[in-house]
């Protein structure tokens, strides 16, 4: 065995483990908002929802239906509308992945008086509940032409106030 | 009168028959001839089909025979299935492909399942993208001998002078004054390549179809490493093809992206041992030594050996290779800034093995409809 692969094996032993179980079936709202929320799919499925279509990477239409990140941050209380203004607006949020994967929207793209984006945490895929490698949340971005800040495995929206 | 009557009622009845015969023998030629039926499940978008050869049942058939037929080299030694066979996935389980004339080739194998997806052909050529001007290069290449023909070597009259061809030429291009020309062999070649297509593995019906008995634990688990972002391999092999150079009939025009993954970094100008140095060869770009082309990881665990040189024996090894940041070429300068390296335990490997193994489509190593059609083998 040479150095580095019983390095790599003494690493592997020592349980430095790389994410490979199922996303927790809980979305976590927290940081600088008034009321943290920790949602499950039947809280999911009791709030208002939505159903966005975007083309996948060969054209083909697939169907995500979930919530608009909208509904989910005004809920924990985040300055949206009539509060979203001065030093709120200066509010970003974190969209974070169990596998560690982080992307950032600024708190007035989801806002209707600024970017109004129709963002959605999703929980179905064409009708049906997202799993595995997808699930059993993600984010879908319909304007988005990269479907890089369409996060799969979400776990956490974190807001961070960069003014308070 | 009664005679001549009793004779125009039987001229009558042959003249029905036979019209009827004719119309079923018409409507035969036309179905050989109608629209293909791809019959792609949930998932699968329909290929890229040029616009100058589209695909017909007939031409398929033709392109099958041709496939498995050694008439199509130089000694009648080789055909296409001797370096693609199909309980390999179309490959040859080499490294170094070996022609009819025993030269090798210097890198192994493509596999041939899901081709009519690539992009581009080939490991590292970037400029070849049509399935019907590669099929020259193995039929007509020197560099090396692969099937070994040439121009006026008498291929093209064999063909003519058996009847079963001849056949299958008139169904496969039945408006042609000349059916028997190398634009229409490679023709059929292509449309059969592109018929090969595996789309319901394990993992697929698990995936599409929702079938949460098709794969085991170990391969579900394996999924979600494949799709963690500190591994990253979905970066490079995505979409449902698991590979980032890949077109359909709605994408046909897809920017294809090679990459240096650290397999080399040999001293000297180039950091690849050559004649292997990548799309280098076609773009002389110094950033380009050492970028091959991602494949398709459908069938994997079939095709052995792996990388373009087939300088991996096993899937365990492919493994250390990407979890290491690459093999003796972790400091190549043109190395994909992916290929980062990662800790596995034993366990992680074993699932993302177990992931690779799902996406086995044992239905397609056997399918009769890819397999040669000749009586006796011809290879």
């Amino acid at each position: 065995m040479t150095p580095f692969v019983h390095k790599l094996v003494w690493f592997s032993l020592a349980g430095i483990a790389i994410a490979q179980t199922p996303a927790p079936p809980t979305l976590t709202v927290a940081g600088d908002i008034a009321a943290p929320l920790t949602l499950k799919a039947e809280d999911l499925a009791r709030m208002p929802r939505e159903t966005v279509s975007v083309p996948d990477q060969d054209g083909n239409k697939v169907e995500y239906e979930g919530v608009p990140v909208r509904e989910i941050l005004t809920r924990a209380g985040a300055p949206l509308g009539k509060q979203l203004r001065g030093k709120a607006l200066a509010t970003y949020v974190l969209a974070k992945a169990h596998d560690g994967y982080q992307v950032l929207f600024a708190l007035a793209e989801f806002d209707a008086e600024f970017g109004n984006e129709q963002i959605v945490v999703a929980d179905k895929r064409d009708g049906k509940p997202l799993f595995g490698y997808q699930g059993p949340f993600r984010l879908v971005c319909p304007n988005d032409k990269a479907g890089a800040r369409s996060v799969r495995m979400l776990e956490t929206l974190e807001l961070v106030r960069l003014q308070k | 009168m009664l005679g001549m009557k009793s004779l125009g009622t039987w001229l009558l009845c042959a003249l029905l028959l036979f019209a009827a015969l004719h119309r079923r023998a018409v409507s035969a030629e036309s179905n050989q001839n109608a629209e293909y039926q791809w019959n792609l499940p949930k998932g699968f978008p329909k290929p890229f089909v040029p616009a100058d050869n589209p695909i017909t049942a007939a031409k398929v058939e033709l392109g099958r025979y041709l496939f498995y037929d050694t008439r199509m080299s130089v000694n009648g030694k080789a055909s296409c299935a001797t370096c693609h066979k199909q309980e390999l996935a179309f490959t040859d389980g080499l490294a170094s492909a070996q022609g009819a004339t025993g030269e090798l080739h210097p890198r192994g194998a493509m596999s041939l399942v899901n081709v009519a997806y690539s992009a581009a052909l080939t490991w590292s050529n970037p400029e070849l993208r049509r399935l019907e001007k590669q099929a020259l290069a193995p039929m007509f290449g020197d560099h090396p001998i692969e099937l070994g023909l040439r121009d006026n070597d008498g291929f093209l009259p064999t063909l003519r002078s058996d009847a079963k061809y001849r056949a299958l030429f008139e169904r496969a291009f039945p408006d042609d004054a000349d059916r028997f020309t190398i634009a229409n062999v490679t023709k059929a070649l292509a449309s059969f390549e592109r018929s090969i297509i595996s789309a319901r593995s394990p993992y697929d019906r698990y995936h599409y179809d929702r079938d949460d008995s098709a794969i085991s634990d170990s391969a579900k688990r394996g999924e979600i490493l494949f799709f963690n972002q500190h591994l990253s391999c979905f970066r490079c092999h995505a979409g449902f093809d698991f590979s980032d150079a890949t077109i359909s009939e709605r994408n046909p025009d897809r920017q294809i992206e090679f990459h240096n993954t650290g397999l080399y970094n040999v001293p000297g100008l180039l950091s690849y041992p050559a004649p292997n140095v990548g799309i280098y060869e076609y773009t002389k770009a110094p950033g380009d030594v050492g970028k091959f082309k991602a494949p398709s990881l459908r069938n994997i665990a079939v095709t052995a050996p792996y990388m373009h040189d087939g300088s991996i024996a096993t899937l365990e090894g492919v493994l250390d290779h990407y979890s290491a940041g690459g093999r003796n070429g972790h400091d190549n300068p043109n190395k994909d800034p992916l290929i980062a390296g990662f800790v596995l335990s034993r366990q992680d490997r074993d699932d993302l093995i177990a992931f690779l193994q799902s996406l086995t489509d044992e239905p397609v190593l056997h399918d009769p409809r890819f397999a040669s059609p000749w009586p006796r083998p011809r290879e």
